[in-house]
C-alpha cells in the first residue's frame, strides 16, 4: 500500500486529508511542518507527499528542494489555499508533480498522486 | 361686465397647492394685525410691533414667486376685516394695505435675489443679507410710502419724518423678530421632537419656563420701582444666552419672542422699566431695547449652527474617509481573506468525501461518522466566523464605543490576517501581558489601525526568506496605560521619515494610497490613544499603540 505524507499547518485540513486518504485506501500520514516532516522522513521515506504552499517559517516552496534531496525523491502534489500564476510556475519548475487549488476534489487529488506514483515508478531509482 | 371680466380672467389659474398657504396666511394676518393693536401704546397711534408685513414676508419667503399673487390676494379680506373694526377711513386702510404689502414684496424680492431658494438662516451670510434687505431696507423703503400715503389721505397728526421713524423702528422690530421666528420654525419638523431624550425635553421646558418667569418678574409685574429699570433689562440675558448655545436659532428666535411679547405686553399696561416718559419714548425705548437685544444674538445662534454643522460634516467625512481606507485594505487582503476561507471549506469538502468513501466501501461506523460531523460543523463555523467579522469590517457605521479587552482585540485582529500572513508564510509571535486590558473604544476602528499596522509589517519584509519573517506582537498594561506594538524584522525606515509616514498620500507601496497611518493616527487620537513607529536599524520597525486603560469595576 502506498504510503503518502500530508505535510500542512493548518489542523482541520491536515486532519481531514489524511481521513480522505485513508478511506480511498492510502497509507497516510501527517505533518504540520516542513521540519517535522524531515525528521520523520529520515527514519521512513514516504511514496508520495502532498504538500502545502503557504505554511510559516519553512514555506512549501522552501521544503521542496529538500524533497527532491530524499533517497527515493519521493514525487510532491502541491496544494494551496493562495492560487497564483507565478506560484504555479514555480513550484512546477522545482519539480512538483501537480499543482492543486482548495478546497480540493477527492478525485482529482486521488488522480494526482497516482499519476505521480505511476511516474514515480517508471523512474529508475539512485 | 361681468363678461368681460370672467373674460379678462379665464386664463388666470390657481394651483390648489396655493390654497393651504393662501388660508394659513389670511388667518395669520388678522392674528397679527389684532396683535399688532393690542401692542399700541395708547394714546400713540402707532403699534410698538407690527407683526402684518414680517409674516406676509416670511409667507413670501417660503412660496416660489409665482405664488406671491395669491398670498397678498388673501392678506386683502384679512386687512379690511381687521382694520375697518378700528374705524380708519377705507381710503386709509387701503393705503396701508398698499404700504404692508411693498414692504413684504421689497424685502422678499430684495432677499431672494441674493440669497438661492430655499431661504434659510443656515449661515451667517443669509442670515445678515435676511437682516439688512428684510429687516432694514424694506421697512426704510415702505415707512416713506406709509407716511407719506398717511399725510396724502389726511389721516391721523404728527410730522412726516416722525411718521417715517415711528412706522420704520416698529417695522423693523417686526421684521428682525418675526421673519427668523417663521423661517426657523418653517424647517421643524414633528421627528425633532421625537427624538430629543428626557435630558434636553427638560432642558428646554427649563430654559423656556425660566425665561418666562423671569421675563414676567422684570416686565410685567408691579414688584420693582423705577430705580431698578437698567438691573432689569438684562434679567432674561441669561436664559437668551443659553438658547443661543443649547437650541440653536429656533431656540433663540422663540425665547425672543417670548422676550418681546413679555416686555410690550408690560409697557402698554404701564408696568416693568420701560413705561415713565410719553408714549412715544416708551415705544422707542422699547424697540431700540429690543432690536439690540435680538440682532446680535440671532447672529450668534446662526454663527454657532453654522459652525457645528461644519464640524458634523467633517466628522462625517472623516468617517467616511475612514471607511474607504477600511474597505482598501481589505481589498488588498482578498487573496489572504481568500485563503483564510478556503481552509475551512477544503476541510469540509475532504471530510465530506472522506464519508463518501467510507460508505461506498462499507468501513463505517457510527463512531467516525460521528467525528467526521462534528470536524465538519467546526469548520463552517470557523468559516461563519470569518464571514461575521467580515461583514462587520465592511459595514459602514458610526462610533460604538463599548467596554474592550485589548488582548481579545489582538488576537480577533490576527485571525482576520491570519490567510494574509500565511500565503507570506509569516507566523506571528505573540507575547500578550496576563489576563485582560481593559480599554474603550469602537471595536471595528481599533481592529482597522491594528490590521493596518499587521499588513504594513507583512509587507515590510516581503524580500526576506520564510524563516526570517517574525511579526511579534506584544501588549503591556498599567494603570493608565495599555500598550500594544507590533514589530518586523524587515529594514526599518529612516529616523527622518518617522514623522513622514503619518502623513496623508505619504507612501513607500508602489501600489498604496498613503492613508493608512495617518486614518489610523487619527482613530487613535480620537480614541485619547497615540499610535507611533520607531525604526531599530537591522532589526526592522515597530509601531506602538497607547490607549487609556480603564480601571476594573
Amino acid at each position: 500500500m502506498p504510503f503518502i505524507a500530508v505535510v500542512d499547518d493548518e489542523e482541520s485540513v491536515r486532519k481531514a486529508l489524511r481521513r480522505l486518504l485513508r478511506a480511498a485506501g492510502l497509507e497516510a500520514e501527517s505533518y504540520a511542518s516542513g521540519q517535522e516532516f524531515l525528521e520523520h522522513a529520515a527514519q521512513r521515506e514516504p511514496d508520495c507527499v502532498v504538500l502545502d504552499l503557504h505554511m510559516p517559517s519553512m514555506s512549501g516552496r522552501d521544503l521542496l528542494p529538500h524533497i527532491r534531496r530524499l533517497a527515493t525523491h519521493p514525487p510532491v502534489v502541491v496544494i494551496t489555499a493562495h492560487d497564483t500564476p507565478d506560484n504555479r510556475e514555480e513550484c512546477l519548475a522545482a519539480g512538483a508533480c501537480a499543482y492543486l487549488c482548495k478546497p480540493l476534489e477527492d478525485r482529482l487529488l486521488l488522480n494526482a498522486i497516482s499519476a505521480a506514483l505511476r511516474v514515480n515508478a517508471s523512474r529508475p531509482k539512485r | 361686465m361681468s363678461g368681460e371680466l370672467a373674460r379678462a380672467f379665464r386664463h388666470v389659474r390657481i394651483d390648489p397647492g396655493f390654497l393651504w398657504p393662501a388660508l394659513v396666511v389670511a388667518i395669520g394676518y388678522y392674528v397679527a394685525a389684532r396683535l399688532g393693536f393690542a401692542f399700541t401704546l395708547q394714546p400713540h397711534p402707532i403699534s410698538t410691533l407690527w407683526p402684518p408685513n414680517a409674516l406676509l414676508m416670511a409667507a413670501l419667503l417660503l412660496t416660489p414667486p409665482r405664488s406671491w399673487w395669491v398670498l397678498l390676494a388673501a392678506a386683502l379680506p384679512a386687512h379690511l376685516l381687521a382694520e375697518l373694526q378700528s374705524g380708519v377711513p377705507l381710503a386709509m386702510v387701503l393705503g396701508w394695505f398698499a404700504s404692508n404689502c411693498s414692504e413684504a414684496l421689497i424685502g422678499a424680492a430684495l432677499v431672494r435675489w441674493c440669497i438661492a431658494a430655499p431661504v434659510r438662516l443656515d449661515s451667517l451670510r443669509s442670515a445678515g443679507l435676511l437682516l439688512l434687505l428684510g429687516g432694514l431696507a424694506a421697512p426704510l423703503a415702505s415707512s416713506f410710502l406709509d407716511a407719506a400715503l398717511v399725510k396724502l389721505i389726511g389721516f391721523g397728526e404728527g410730522e412726516y419724518w416722525t411718521l417715517v421713524r415711528m412706522r420704520f423702528s416698529s417695522n423693523v422690530l417686526a421684521e428682525i423678530t418675526i421673519v427668523p421666528l417663521v423661517l426657523a420654525w418653517a424647517g421643524w419638523r414633528p421627528a425633532t421632537v421625537r427624538a430629543m431624550s428626557l435630558a434636553r425635553r427638560v432642558e428646554v421646558a427649563a430654559l423656556f419656563l425660566g425665561l418666562l418667569t423671569v421675563s414676567l418678574v422684570a416686565f410685567d409685574l408691579p414688584l420693582f420701582g423705577a430705580n431698578l429699570a437698567p438691573a432689569l433689562w438684562y434679567a432674561p440675558l441669561p436664559f437668551l444666552l443659553w438658547a443661543v448655545v443649547r437650541l440653536g436659532v429656533i431656540g433663540t428666535t422663540s425665547s425672543l419672542a417670548v422676550l418681546v411679547v413679555a416686555t410690550i405686553w408690560g409697557a402698554v399696561h404701564g408696568l416693568g422699566p420701560f413705561p415713565g416718559g410719553t408714549p412715544q419714548d416708551t415705544a422707542r425705548d422699547l424697540q431700540l431695547f429690543l432690536i439690540a437685544a435680538s440682532v446680535p444674538l440671532l447672529l450668534l445662534a446662526v454663527a454657532l449652527e453654522e459652525r457645528s454643522r461644519a464640524e458634523r460634516e467633517a466628522h462625517e467625512q472623516r468617517l467616511q474617509l475612514t471607511h474607504l481606507s477600511r474597505v482598501a485594505m481589505l481589498g488588498e487582503m482578498s487573496g489572504g481573506l481568500a485563503h483564510e476561507l478556503n481552509q475551512p471549506l477544503t476541510a469540509i469538502l475532504s471530510n465530506a468525501q472522506a464519508a463518501e468513501h467510507l460508505i461506498a466501501n462499507k468501513t463505517i461506523d457510527n463512531q467516525e461518522l460521528r467525528e467526521i460531523l462534528r470536524d465538519i460543523i467546526s469548520s463552517n463555523q470557523r468559516a461563519g466566523e470569518i464571514i461575521r467579522r467580515l461583514r462587520a469590517l465592511f459595514k459602514r457605521g458610526e462610533t460604538h464605543l463599548e467596554r474592550l479587552d485589548a488582548n481579545e482585540l489582538v488576537r480577533e485582529t490576527l485571525s482576520l490576517a491570519q490567510g494574509d500572513l500565511a500565503t507570506r508564510s509569516i507566523a506571528p509571535v505573540l507575547k500578550l501581558a496576563p489576563g485582560a486590558l481593559a480599554i474603550h473604544g469602537d471595536r471595528i476602528q481599533l481592529e482597522q489601525v491594528m490590521l493596518n499596522l499587521i499588513l504594513n509589517a507583512a509587507e515590510a519584509m516581503a524580500a526576506h526568506t520564510a524563516a526570517e519573517r517574525t511579526l511579534t506582537v506584544r501588549s503591556a498594561g498599567n494603570d493608565s496605560w495599555v500598550y500594544v506594538s507590533f514589530a518586523d524584522r524587515g529594514p526599518g525606515f529612516a529616523p527622518e521619515l518617522i514623522e513622514k509616514l503619518f502623513e496623508p498620500f505619504y507612501t513607500t507601496k508602489p501600489q498604496g494610497l498613503g492613508l493608512g497611518l495617518s486614518i489610523s493616527r487619527s482613530i487613535m487620537r480620537a480614541h485619547g490613544g497615540r499610535l507611533w513607529g520607531a525604526s531599530h536599524a537591522a532589526h526592522g520597525a515597530s509601531f506602538h499603540i497607547a490607549l487609556p486603560a480603564v480601571r476594573a469595576g
